[in-house]
């Protein structure tokens, strides 16, 4: 009986174990996802209104806006290594 | 290679009678790009002025700008036609004499007479619309004008008024309120305004019509349908012209173009009341071209001579010198800015590495096969436009790398093709693809294979910013910051090696072992340190503020973990789409076919579809974007500094008519 209970108290502790793993996967591309976003409004909205003035400034306006999307790709491969390592 | 076309610098002059055709024989090589002539009180130019156009410049204008609006009013463009026969100029002159002022007064004619039919349908339908209101009259509408003591009222309101002195009324419901036309002696109408305003009259005009409102109408509408005839017929005519005229018309559009820019080039040289000088640039390969031509063509009456170049980064216009395979990527290249006369010239790398790197993103057959052929579909898309078959020469280069790259990582549709994956795997265990033991995903491997194509990227990227600094800057300044990008290579090596020195790392060098010197640490760990510090040194020599960027070493090289881990949500974009088709709809309604599981099956087919188009599309951004953004970022922040001026020849590639 013990040792059955042990048994299932471990499996439970894995099953618990893996969630987390999974719970912090979400968070970590979902936060990092929000927190770009947040960078990405501002310089997108400014982005676009200087390539309106000027197109020759397309490559530049790109360059800014994608600058903060490091970010989410480091939360997703935190994500990648809790899922997969 | 990694440089612009060489340049030499033209000075030409010679008396205003060869000003003529030394300009026809400049436009005709179309390799000179004019330096144009600014008025600055320069003690070199003193007594030069800007030249004024050549004769007859102001009629070819205005008969360019005839045939611009006809060609306009007709939507013709040049791209749209043949480019096989072209236009003699002596017969095309003759004809733009001859024929030109009666064509435009026949399309003028024609186009005011449309605009005329059309504003008389439009005057129509606004009469048709004020008449409908009255369609359930049961009088004539004459019977509401043309009276000396009695008026009448028409328009919408909200609820039947009350009106006290003698009127009479006809009303109509409607969906929000009622119609009505109301009929009263002169003296007593201020009266039923009144009334009527407090159920909010909105007024109609009521038409001057004679007849009942539905007869009226169908008359209109008759003769509106006349009208669209005449117009109809009018359009047929002009599609006639259109037919007959357009090469005619845009052949003639391009020599007219050519012959106003030769006609204006003056404006761009430096005269004097009896000669003229012009300054420009020429590749230096066809510099004796240049001589011989204008010496032909003036009989030896021409003087022209290279000129010492004074500020090689900012003097020269650019022309990219690359070979042909490595032209599309001059698009990125460009939107980014054209690199400097002196500086590298990065866009034979970018042709071959941003290829790559999109192929390690996308990396699936079946996706590459899509847009390989979406690149050769789209090709009559953008015919004409240049930008556009480049942008789809990088998409056929980028395709041909996700076919190449699928076929390593054994990929399709997300799910394995008949081989184990020949390098490491991406195959991640979702769904149907669980429990295929063989192809156990490598993830911490391929993030540092991806980290490793980071700190090369980086360490050439400093290594230009070195060269750049030794060719472009000056003096001091030059020597500082050429020590500093190797303070950078330096720092950046550091850090890696202390990194190996303590922690073993897969795929990378493992120093944790090398004999220990003092206090436990161990040769690499020192040699480490000494990069470090010895960078930091370096660094701070040019601009202690730099010191601050510290960081983005270790930020710019993780973020090329991106080409593995956007590569790998786009895996799990397809796995989970076939998981969810196959899986959860097909599969199960297969075992057990149903009426229901018929309609499962479709269902499942189409998630299948939806999710995998979803996917590719997301691949071209995703693909497309971050390799762009880790060349415009990572990379080019490094060493490029852009902002050349574009080689601009004077000239045109004429398409449509014949060199004369």
């Amino acid at each position: 009986m013990a040792a059955e209970a042990v048994a299932v108290e471990v499996a439970a502790a894995a099953a618990s174990a893996a969630g987390l793993k999974a719970v912090g996967a979400g968070l970590a591309v979902g936060l990092a996802g929000v927190g770009s976003g947040l960078g990405e409004m501002g310089i997108g909205a400014a982005a676009m209104g200087a390539v309106a003035e000027n197109k020759d400034m397309f490559g530049l306006a790109l360059l800014f806006t994608v600058l903060p999307e490091t970010i989410v790709i480091f939360g997703l491969v935190v994500a990648l290594l809790l899922m997969f390592q | 290679m990694f440089q612009p076309k060489q340049m030499s610098k033209l000075l030409i002059v010679a008396s205003k009678q060869q000003l003529e055709p030394v300009i026809t024989e400049l436009y005709r090589m179309n390799i000179f790009h004019i330096d144009d002539y600014v008025e600055k009180g320069d003690d070199q130019w003193e007594g030069f002025r800007i030249g004024m156009p050549l004769k007859g410049a102001d009629t070819t204008s205005s008969s360019l700008v005839k045939i611009r609006s006809i060609a306009s009013a007709f939507g013709i463009g040049s791209d749209q036609l043949d480019e096989s026969a072209k236009a003699r100029v002596q017969e095309l002159k003759r004809s733009i004499e001859q024929d030109l002022p009666a064509l435009a007064d026949e399309v003028e004619h024609l186009l005011s007479q449309r605009s005329k039919l059309e504003a008389s349908v439009k005057e129509h339908e606004q009469k048709i619309e004020a008449l409908k209101s009255f369609t359930d009259a049961p009088f004539p509408m004459e019977l509401l004008n043309g009276y000396d003591s009695v008026g009448c009222i028409a328009g919408t309101v909200k609820s039947h008024p009350e009106i006290s002195v003698p009127h009479e009324i006809w009303e109509k419901q409607l969906k929000s309120g009622l119609f009505i036309t109301i009929a009263a002696r002169n003296e007593d109408l201020p009266a039923v305004e009144k009334a009527l305003l407090e159920v909010q009259l909105q007024k109609v005009t009521i038409p001057g019509e004679n007849g009942h409102a539905p007869a009226i109408i169908a008359d209109y509408e008759q003769k509106i349908a006349g009208i669209h005839q005449d117009i109809e017929q009018i359009s047929v005519k002009m599609a006639e012209i259109r037919e007959k005229h357009q090469y005619f018309l845009m052949s003639s559009e391009e020599l007219l173009t050519a012959d106003v820019e030769q006609a204006e080039a003056p404006l761009r040289f430096a005269t004097t009341d009896l000669a003229f000088a012009v300054v420009g640039w020429v590749p230096t390969e066809q510099v004796t071209k240049v001589y011989e031509n204008l010496d032909r063509v003036c009989a030896g009456k021409v003087y022209t001579t290279e000129l010492e170049i004074e500020d090689l980064n900012d003097g020269p216009p650019v022309e990219y010198n690359n070979p042909r395979f490595s032209h599309p990527a001059e698009l990125f290249i460009d939107l980014y800015s054209r690199p400097k006369y002196t500086e590298v010239d990065p866009t034979l790398l970018m042709a071959i590495v941003y290829p790559i790197m999109f192929g390690l993103i996308l990396g699936d057959v079946a996706y590459g096969l899509v847009l390989l052929a979406m690149s050769f579909g789209l090709r009559s898309l953008v015919k004409g436009s240049d930008a556009g078959s480049q942008l789809l020469d990088i998409l056929r280069n980028c395709s041909v790398a996700s076919i190449i790259f699928g076929v390593i990582f054994s990929e399709f549709l997300g799910f394995s093709l008949p081989w184990a994956p020949l390098w490491f795997s991406r195959h991640i265990s979702i769904g149907v693809a669980a429990g295929a033991e063989h192809h156990a995903s490598a993830i911490p491997q391929l993030l540092v294979v991806s980290i490793w194509i980071g700190i090369l990227h980086i360490t050439l990227a400093r290594i230009w910013g070195a060269q750049n600094a030794s060719r472009m800057d000056h003096g001091h300044h030059r020597s500082l910051k050429i020590y500093a990008n190797i303070g950078w290579i330096l720092v950046m090596w550091g850090i890696i090696v202390l990194i190996w020195s303590k922690f073993p790392i897969i795929l990378m060098p493992d120093l944790t072992q090398m004999p220990e010197l003092a206090g436990g640490l161990n040769v690499a760990t020192i040699a480490g340190a000494v990069m470090l510090v010895l960078g930091l040194v370096l660094i701070a020599r040019e601009n202690a503020l730099d010191l601050m960027e510290i960081p983005t070493i270790i930020s710019n090289v993780l973020s090329y973990t991106r080409l593995i881990a956007v590569g790998l949500s786009s895996v799990a974009i397809a796995m989970v789409t076939n998981f969810i088709s196959i899986g959860m709809f097909i599969n199960p309604a297969l075992e057990n076919l149903t009426p229901v599981g018929i309609i499962l099956i479709i269902v499942g087919i189409l998630i299948f579809f939806i999710g995998h188009v979803g996917n590719t599309v997301l691949g071209i951004m995703g693909g497309g974007i971050h390799p762009l953004r880790l060349h415009y970022v990572e990379f080019f922040t490094k060493f490029y500094r852009g902002g050349g001026k574009k080689y601009n020849p004077f000239g045109m590639i004429r398409r449509l008519t014949e060199q004369n």
